[in-house]
């Protein structure tokens, strides 16, 4: 998924292509993936459906007077179960794309999990990320980057700028994916500098744009990727 | 285009497919809901001929409730024939019966010279209040039905209408 082409100026394509690209990245790193938020959803989702495919179904059959009662009691727990979905949805999984844990040598057994976010209009990626250590010590941390960050001008996913993003911020798996980790994870705003170290490095892993630039004058596309990297 | 689909985990694909078949499902539990609630088969129904003007146009979207089953005359009311799969939308004109005894009721359109005896099933001169009538209308909005006519005479269009909802769900991830 990483590896497709994006429009840089949808923000769900952005947004989409980057909760993917996470547990991609967790996992590479050890960590197991709990999918239960998921499961419980598609649990209630399709026995919704299934009442009314057989609501349907006896309807379309029986007609409506021998049907009259069951259908009473179908359409209540159909909604009754429509109701406890949009619960789950905006309750309980609240936007969160990788819930797991890991059980790692020198940090113990962390559990984490990460819910993103977007605000309309404003190419920027939120993150929160709660992790719990071995002593039961939760911990949370409200991230956020521009997407420039790790999506080039053409609008392919850059792997790498976006782990380093995450292991300098989160100390917990800059514990773990040390060779990501960007100097001292206490200082912030290193991001600005590191952000132009990471692009030049880019140019290079991405022959196409650099010699498009080049070769010829300057295009629209040359223009339009000009401005997403002055944002 | 389906390349989309097939990189999907098959969690996020099962999600995408439950997100179509919501949509679906909620319309139809939707207006099921109507049904119980009016305690009517079909609780919106269009005018699909002129037989009611100048009080109904071919088109008009009728709204139906079923509970009051003392009707008077003067209602409109529509009803099923048996062994015809369309109802009708006609006014009370005679009533029958009533209290301990069934209703029966007689009825005529607006713009027909005759009553419906012609329209019934055959050796039938009356209707059945509580067998044969799906509801009194209520309320009604003029001229939006004409989409279901429309659809109703080119069924085609169902088919496509259907299947552009079909993909647009399935492949949009908002």
């Amino acid at each position: 998924m990483s590896s497709q082409k994006i429009a840089v100026y949808s923000l769900s394509d952005l947004k989409n292509t980057t909760d993917d690209a996470l547990p991609n990245y967790l996992t590479s790193l050890k960590f197991r993936q709990s999918h239960h938020l998921i499961d419980v959803r598609l649990a209630l989702g399709y026995s919704a459906v299934v009442i009314a495919a057989i609501t349907f179904y006896a309807d379309w059959k029986l007609g409506w007077d021998k049907t009259k009662y069951g259908t009473f009691w179908a359409v209540l727990v159909y909604f009754v179960l429509n109701g406890a979905l949009t619960f789950w949805i905006w309750g309980v999984e609240r936007g969160k794309v990788f819930v797991g844990d890991i059980e790692h040598r020198d940090a113990g057994r962390n559990t984490i999990s990460m819910a993103s976010s977007v605000t309309k209009h404003t190419p920027i990626y939120n993150l929160t990320v709660a992790y719990t250590n071995p002593k039961g010590e939760e911990k949370r941390l409200e991230l956020s980057s521009p997407f420039t960050r790790w999506f080039d001008a053409d609008g392919f996913f850059i792997a790498k700028p976006f782990q380093q993003w995450l292991a300098s911020e989160v100390p917990l798996i800059g514990q773990i994916d040390t060779k990501n980790k960007i100097g001292n994870p206490k200082a912030n705003g290193t991001s600005e500098a590191t952000a132009v170290v990471v692009e030049q490095k880019i140019d290079t892993q991405t022959p196409k744009k650099t010699t498009g630039r080049e070769m010829a004058p300057p295009s629209t596309r040359a223009r339009k990727g000009r401005k997403a990297a002055d944002r | 285009m389906f390349s989309a689909l097939s990189s999907l985990q098959p969690r996020q694909f099962l999600t995408q497919i439950l997100n179509f078949a919501l949509v679906l499902s909620t319309a139809f539990m939707l207006w099921k809901g109507l049904s119980v609630i009016t305690d009517s088969p079909s609780p919106i129904v269009v005018v699909l001929s002129g037989s009611m003007e100048p009080a109904f146009q071919r088109g008009d979207l009728l709204f139906l409730w079923n509970r009051g089953m003392d009707t008077q005359i003067g209602e409109v009311v529509v009803y099923n024939v048996k062994g015809k799969d369309i109802p009708i939308v006609h006014r009370v004109v005679r009533r029958f019966g009533g209290g301990e005894q069934p209703l029966k009721l007689l009825t005529k359109g607006d713009n027909n010279l005759a009553d419906d005896t012609e329209l019934y099933a055959r050796g039938q001169d009356y209707l059945e209040r509580s067998q044969d009538i799906i509801g009194s209308v209520v309320g009604y909005v003029p001229f939006v039905g004409y989409v279901t006519i429309l659809l109703s005479e080119h069924p085609w269009l169902k088919t496509v209408m259907l299947g552009i909802m079909g993909v647009m769900v399935v492949l949009q991830r908002e």
